[in-house]
């Protein structure tokens, strides 16, 4: 073989693999995930896959701590005035920005222009009504609402806010390059395939959760794509990397025997719920989204294809958000009841030899097409025959929007299992304030209500206008909870790893990592 | 030869063009609204995604798309992807060889171990070697891509630690062009068979053997030139089940290359990427096609004279 085939057959190889060059000292955390980021920009994005990864190359102003309040982070303190309308922030001095340049308030006002600018941020509406943001010094700037709005602060704990500094390079910016302050810098992005993050020698931990106050212990974090879920496992038994999901099926075989730790996320946020198609027969009459939520048991079908991992949950936001009260959500919701599902559905003129035919909408993986099996039979049952479609969660999302638009539609609405994790109680105000989230259900009243979830500072009074807001979707059967947690909050780590601590929402945080030798 | 290389081109062309059209149709074609899927976000409006559509020129009639769409193809501009914003040509040359390196890896298992156990059976016919190596070729045809690939990575990655599970070295070429390569040496196994078989009971290769030419002649030299002439033109369709097949194989074994691309690009939606991967993966095969078909005419020279 010749010195240029040689030369070929290695591009093609390191091409293939992604490779990059490796120093023989490197110490590295390997992390597998079914799949890859949208885009290095948090302003591009939505999905968990992408958020974590932001987590790491950037950081935000305040920070959740593992209970999931927000606490001081690069701002070391803040004032808000009385009318709840202005917030000065100061920010702590000697942030450093990965290209070496300080971090100041000018960088957080070109991420906030940034996210409302030309292509704004998808979360756009999320960051609140800002009409302004003054900088007074570099280390003190003050950010103006047209209106009170009570999720500000934890909004910018959530990495949807994460803060970039200005020096990017707006061309490459999101798909080869970020610069960001976080604990890891960008090294590459082979797309699908890998992500390779290095330790960042000028960070400093002002706020997030974890006992280490500088830069992680270890050299690079690389992050891979291994989308089948048994070459994952297989992965992690041969030590080709150190953490990542396994298939639900084998963890029970992992517990057991030991070789692997099992990690599960708590304080996830996320919220799996029916919500229906209601601009046409049948969900356009509340009877039939009542017989759905009460023919379904959720609870027996995490049960069986969950085990213990998650767990039923009864309120439109789930536990560890502001305003989750099972009590309170119980008392209001659709507890298994087949017998009252059949009436109602006889009420509305279909039975035993003429069941209501509709479509279940379900998105992939996490052995949820099984959990829809189990409501499809179980809507049987109350006489609603449910065919079950499945399809990737960005398609379900325009699906759902799609269902309830189409004026001309004739056949039977849709139903589907939604999902969002979300920090706040915000995230109701999102779905459900006109247009919507899905352009589904939507009522002045409904409006008015989620308005008040917004502009309500004082924490009792918002709880109240919170609990009114879960009181109507549930009486109206609009948003209907099943369970939590519900994708991607289950890690299997090998024993040479100690120290990760999964944070609230799902954020794995490498800062107390430590790699046994 | 020039005519029919020029035939072979043409042919070629047609294929290439028809993918023009059918990736053109395709953004019609998906259900739901491409652009709310690739842009909707919380609360957006309908002004601002009539907006996308202008600038995407998705507004315009279908046949206006097409001509767009044409013109820009003969600048050698397939568009950027949506996700990554980096033109789609360079994204997919970039995974290429990734690919090639697979598929190229794969028919060498596919040539050598489904033409040398076809070879085999046939010289052997009859014999418990035929019947082995036809049961074989059985079993390889019947196994998914996805269940032989988890069995291998578990023997060989698992159990016994030979080999990587996914990225590392060259080692990790060796798995997923075996999974590829074993499905297509059985339908090569069983073609080369009958081929060799037929070639053996020609009234040529009697002749050379009466004249007493030694046995290993007569098969290197008479029997396996003749049998060959209608397995290359088998090459050329089993290439383009490889590369098919590569999808698949790629996301098992983690490769990254044009097969976990089109996931990737279907998965997010990622329209342009996708059209421009169809179109790619078609001139690809098409060209390999039109390689084969010259390798055929070589192998036969009455298919080069042919009217």
């Amino acid at each position: 073989m010749t010195a240029s085939h040689h030369r070929l057959s290695a591009a093609l190889l390191s091409s293939a693999l992604g490779l990059t060059a490796v120093p023989a000292f490197a110490q590295d955390v390997i992390w597998a995930r079914y799949g890859d980021i949208d885009s290095l920009d948090p302003h591009r994005a939505t999905s968990t896959l992408s958020l974590q990864i932001w987590d790491q190359i950037y950081d935000t102003l305040l920070a959740f701590d593992m209970d999931a309040n927000p606490v001081p982070n690069m701002a070391e303190s803040w004032e808000a005035s009385e009318d709840g309308l202005t917030y000065r922030f100061t920010l702590h001095e000697g942030i450093l920005c990965h290209d070496g340049s300080p971090f100041t308030a000018e960088d957080v006002r070109f991420t906030i222009d940034r996210a409302f600018g030309e292509t704004p941020s998808l979360t756009r509406t999320s960051w609140g009504p800002i009409e302004s943001v003054e900088v007074i010094d570099d280390l003190i700037f003050e950010i103006t609402l047209e209106t009170p709005f009570a999720a500000f602060l934890t909004f910018l704990a959530d990495p949807f806010s994460s803060m970039i500094c200005s020096g990017i390079d707006t061309d490459t910016f999101g798909s080869s390059t970020a610069i960001g302050t976080g604990p890891f810098k960008l090294v590459s992005w082979a797309r699908g395939s890998e992500i390779v993050l290095e330790s960042f020698d000028g960070f400093r931990n002002l706020g997030q959760a974890a006992e280490n106050t500088g830069a992680p212990g270890f050299d690079r974090l690389l992050v891979r794509t291994i989308p089948e879920a048994q070459t994952r496992l297989a992965a992690l038994r041969t030590g080709t990397v150190h953490i990542a999901e396994p298939p639900f099926d084998d963890i029970d075989a992992i517990r057991t025997e030991g070789l692997l730790d099992i990690v599960i996320a708590e304080n996830t946020g996320q919220n799996v719920f029916w919500q229906f198609t209601t601009s046409r027969p049948p969900f356009d009459d509340i009877r039939a989204r009542q017989a759905v939520a009460l023919a379904t048991d959720p609870a027996m079908a995490i049960e069986i294809i969950y085990g213990d991992l998650s767990q039923r949950e009864w309120c439109p936001i789930s536990r560890g958000v502001f305003g989750n009260d099972q009590d309170f959500c119980e008392a209001l919701g659709y507890a298994h009841d087949p017998a009252r599902a059949r009436e109602l559905v006889a009420e509305l003129g279909f039975g035993p030899g003429n069941p209501l035919r509709t479509t279940m909408l379900v998105w992939t993986g996490g052995n949820r097409h099984m959990l829809a099996e189990i409501f499809q039979a179980q809507l049987a049952e109350a006489n609603i025959q449910a065919e079950i479609e499945i399809m990737d969660i960005g398609t379900m999302n325009a699906r759902v929007r799609a269902e309830n638009e189409d004026v001309n539609n004739t056949t039977p609405g849709t139903f589907d299992m939604m999902t969002w994790s979300w920090f706040d109680p915000d995230i109701l105000f999102q779905l459900w304030h006109s247009p919507g989230a899905y352009s589904g259900y939507q009522s002045p009243e409904l409006d008015a209500l989620l308005q008040e979830t917004r502009t309500t500072i004082e924490p009792e009074a918002r709880l109240e206008a919170v609990h009114a807001v879960i009181e109507y979707l549930m009486t109206n059967a609009v948003h209907i909870g099943l369970y939590t947690p519900g994708w991607e909050w289950v890690f299997a780590v090998r024993p040479e790893i100690e120290g990760l601590q999964v944070g609230p929402f799902v954020r794995p945080n490498f800062l107390d990592v430590t790699v046994a030798q | 030869m020039l005519v029919f290389l020029a035939q072979r081109l043409f042919a070629a062309l047609i294929t290439i063009w028809i993918a023009t059209i059918a990736v053109t149709l395709l953004i019609h074609l998906v259900p739901g609204d491409p652009v709310r899927i690739m842009f909707g976000g919380f609360q957006t409006t309908e002004a601002e995604l009539e907006a996308i559509r202008t600038r995407l020129g998705l507004d315009q009639p279908i046949w206006r798309q097409y001509l767009m769409f044409l013109g820009r193809l003969a600048e050698g501009d397939l568009g950027r992807s949506i996700v990554g914003n980096q033109p789609v040509l360079d994204i997919l040359l970039e995974r290429l060889p990734a690919t090639l390196a697979l598929t190229l890896a794969s028919l060498a298992v596919a040539i050598v171990v489904g033409m040398g156990l076809g070879f085999l059976a046939a010289v052997k016919r009859g014999t418990w070697i035929d019947s082995t190596a036809m049961i074989l070729a059985i079993v390889g045809v019947s196994m998914p891509h996805f269940w032989l690939g988890l069995l291998l990575l578990f023997l060989f990655s698992v159990t016994l630690g030979w080999l990587p599970v996914a990225g590392g070295d060259w080692r990790s070429l060796i798995l997923p062009a075996l999974t590829l390569g074993l499905a297509t040496a059985a339908v090569l196994a069983r073609m080369t068979r009958s081929a060799m078989i037929d070639v053996l009971d020609q009234d040529f290769v009697r002749t050379a053997r009466a004249k007493g030419l030694p046995g290993t002649l007569v098969l290197s030299r008479h029997v396996l030139r003749s049998g060959l002439v209608p397995i290359s033109a088998m090459l050329g369709m089993q290439f383009a089940y490889l590369m098919g097949g590569a999808i698949v194989v790629e996301n098992v074994f983690a490769w990254n290359g044009l097969g976990r691309l089109a996931i990737q690009a279907v998965l997010a939606r990622d329209y342009p990427l996708i059209q421009g991967f169809i179109l790619f993966f078609a001139t690809i095969v098409a060209l390999a096609s039109v390689v084969i078909d010259l390798l055929y005419a070589v192998l036969d020279p009455r298919i080069r004279y042919a009217k």
